[in-house]
């Protein structure tokens, strides 16, 4: 009995959760799931050339500095500045704070494209990997373009040059029968239905082949996740550390412990 | 040697009793022999207030208390100073720990009745601990400066509103302007680094003069000083040094484990301890889809969203609180311990919990109208456990309790 309740209990309360919580990538429903590999410097140094070349003509990284981003990626001073620091007065010990003044971007965006250090903390590694990808051609929008993840997002499609024209478009998809299996007619076909607001890359149409766009949003949003935190990786090479140091120190206390307590039991 | 340095502590002790408070409040203070692990928790809150005073005195070498440098302070730390995110975490962690701990700590007192007769007062000086501690903690939250920063102190503080009569000019008193803003901060750090911490140190030490007097309990509810040796020690007690000790380190230990694993792993304890919001600076123009405050105030902020009316929501949160000083007036039972309570305790108590356990939940997720009505049941739940205490305690029938632990 108590075990029913239990059931009860909890079936009752995921229902209640999911029933409340909006999708958390929009339209998309579930973003896709990013795994960041703080460790892969090519991975990190190619992020930082798409974010500077790409990004942050728009977009600062107010709260980094370039020296610790050079230092952090294991890029040598040099090739770091001739190759991914435009300006010349900008010194490796100052921030990254833009190149764009904020008074001319809100005339021409309508609103200041955000500083994105934190971005990836704010919304989560997942959601921005999801949001990058998800651009598609919309022509009541401003920019030709809309967002799935964030319909209405006041950002042009930068990438499309490389990912091609993204659509929405519809297809058949199986009808899924009320006990979970694939609805079939009498002679065994899958009943099937219209669904649209598909992605649908027209192939051809961009510089990069959908495997190697989505590689080259991996490599821009692990850069991004690191730079949310610089001292993650450190941080958790260090848990380590200090989880065995006090495992130690318990192992240790304990023996120690049980050998006093012998005085009294 | 040996002869010189005790002629020294002796020299010293003959003007400062620091041998005599050392050996009576902690080498030879006796401590009931057998007690478990519920028993760890009061050593374990002051290890983490310790971490909370050293970090936090480390943040404030880098933190800016003005409205427009507070949160990029916090970067800075996060950022530039070596191993400030250690510092930061530590701090943030310890909040949320701090909290598990005092939570896990009066629910013991709760579970074994560790306010029963004589320990009416150690309880009411550890709630308001926990009391200050709520303050602390919600004024250390407005800090960084970050959206839920800032929208959780419009929350707050536009409850002092609520009050009839003065609660307007209150509000405007508390905040130093008339909406959050740079003075509110200054405030607020003011209060959190200094006025706060000397009250909570002070409370503290009144909190362990208090448990001294009347010693610690257990959790059979025995009354250990009723059976003495020859020079008036607890025949079922062990001094404090070294056999508490090594109790005490081998919980710290366990404790140095989960604290790591949270701080280094999940720092931001899936945004209930750091509030994925607040990684956005305070925007006074933009208000955060759903705002909820971290988890260690979530059930008394369901029991606020419970009522409708702002005024009630504020009562029923204050007396929520409040009730819990007069607990030791309430538990009429001649058991101290739930072991040798009756039924009726032990049923309470469990629903109680999950009761309690239910609205935590709740003040963290947004309003619906069924999650409403499940916080107005936990409150009325909350309450009850409290007001029919001295019928449940006092009808019931209790175990005898033994002599001797």
């Amino acid at each position: 009995m108590k075990k029913i309740l239990l059931v009860a209990f909890i079936f009752f309360i995921s229902q209640e959760t999911l029933a409340a919580s909006g999708a958390p990538c929009g339209d998309y429903g579930e973003c896709d799931t990013f795994k960041p590999e703080l460790n892969n410097m090519e991975s990190l140094q190619l992020g930082a050339l798409t974010f500077i070349n790409h990004c942050y003509g728009c977009h600062s990284l107010k709260y980094s500095r370039w020296g610790r981003v050079a230092e952090d990626l294991d890029i040598p001073e040099e090739i770091f500045i001739n190759n991914l620091v435009f300006g010349k007065n900008v010194k490796l010990g100052d921030r990254m704070t833009g190149s764009m003044k904020p008074a001319v971007s809100e005339s021409w965006f309508g609103i200041a494209p955000p500083d994105l250090t934190l971005v990836t903390r704010l919304h989560g590694s997942d959601w921005v990997y999801t949001y990058l990808r998800t651009f598609y051609e919309d022509s009541s929008k401003p920019y030709g373009v809309n967002n799935m993840v964030y319909p209405g997002a006041a950002m042009p499609n930068v990438l499309a040059s490389m990912q091609g024209q993204q659509i929405l478009s519809c297809k058949d998809v199986p009808i899924i029968a009320s006990n979970g299996g694939v609805r079939r007619d009498d002679f065994g076909n899958d009943i099937t239905e219209e669904k649209c607001g598909f992605l649908k890359t027209i192939e051809g149409s961009g510089s990069l082949s959908v495997q190697e766009f989505d590689e080259l949003i991996f490599n821009l949003v692990n850069f991004m996740t690191y730079i949310g935190e610089p001292s993650r990786s450190d941080r958790e090479r260090m848990g380590w550390y200090a989880i065995l140091f006090f495992v130690v120190f318990t192992s240790l206390a304990y023996l120690l412990f049980r050998e006093y307590q012998k005085d009294y039991h | 040697m040996t002869q010189k340095s005790s002629g020294f502590f002796n020299w010293i002790n003959t003007r400062l009793p620091i041998v005599n408070t050392y050996e009576r409040h902690l080498s030879k203070h006796p401590v009931p022999k057998k007690v478990n692990f519920w028993y760890m928790f009061g050593a374990l809150a002051s290890v983490v207030l310790i971490i909370q005073i050293v970090s936090g005195i480390w943040l404030m070498f880098g933190y800016e208390n003005t409205e427009e440098g507070a949160f990029a302070s916090i970067e800075y730390i996060m950022r530039d100073i070596e191993y400030g995110w250690i510092i930061r975490y530590m701090h943030t962690t310890g909040a949320s720990m701090f909290f598990a701990v005092v939570y896990l700590h009066m629910f013991r007192g709760l579970l074994y009745g560790s306010y029963h007769k004589p320990r009416e007062l150690v309880w009411v000086f550890g709630m308001t601990i926990y009391l200050v501690m709520m303050a602390e903690g919600f004024l250390g939250y407005v800090l960084p400066y970050g959206q839920m920063s800032y929208w959780g102190a419009q929350v707050i503080i536009s409850l002092f509103g609520a009050i009839p009569y003065i609660g307007e000019s209150l509000e405007i008193w508390v905040r130093g302007d008339y909406y959050i803003s740079g003075a509110t901060i200054s405030r607020f750090f003011a209060l959190h680094v200094v006025a706060l911490p000397l009250i909570l140190i002070a409370l503290v030490f009144m909190h362990l003069v208090a448990l001294h007097e009347v010693g610690a309990g257990n959790p059979e509810g025995v009354d250990i000083e009723k059976h003495l040796d020859e020079d008036g020690v607890p025949l079922d007690s062990v001094p404090f040094f070294p056999y508490k000790v090594l109790n005490a380190l081998v919980a710290i230990g366990i404790f140095g484990i989960v604290f790591s694993i949270i701080m280094f792993f999940f720092p931001e304890g899936g945004g209930y301890m750091l509030e994925l919001a607040n990684f956005e600076e305070a925007n006074p123009l933009s208000t955060p889809e759903h705002i909820a405050p971290v988890w260690y105030y979530s059930p008394y902020y369901a029991m606020l969203r419970a009522v409708p009316d702002k005024l009630g929501g504020l009562v029923v949160m204050g007396a929520a609180i409040a009730i819990l000083f007069v607990v030791p007036w309430l538990d009429r039972s001649k058991a101290a311990s739930i072991r040798y309570k009756g039924i009726l305790s032990k049923i309470a108590m469990t629903i109680f919990i999950v009761s309690w356990l239910m609205l935590a939940w709740l003040g963290t997720v947004p309003v619906t109208a069924l999650r409403t009505t499940l916080s107005i049941i936990g409150t009325v739940i909350y309450f009850a456990f409290f007001l029919l205490m001295p019928i449940y305690t006092s009808i019931e029938k209790t175990k005898p309790v033994p002599d001797r632990l």
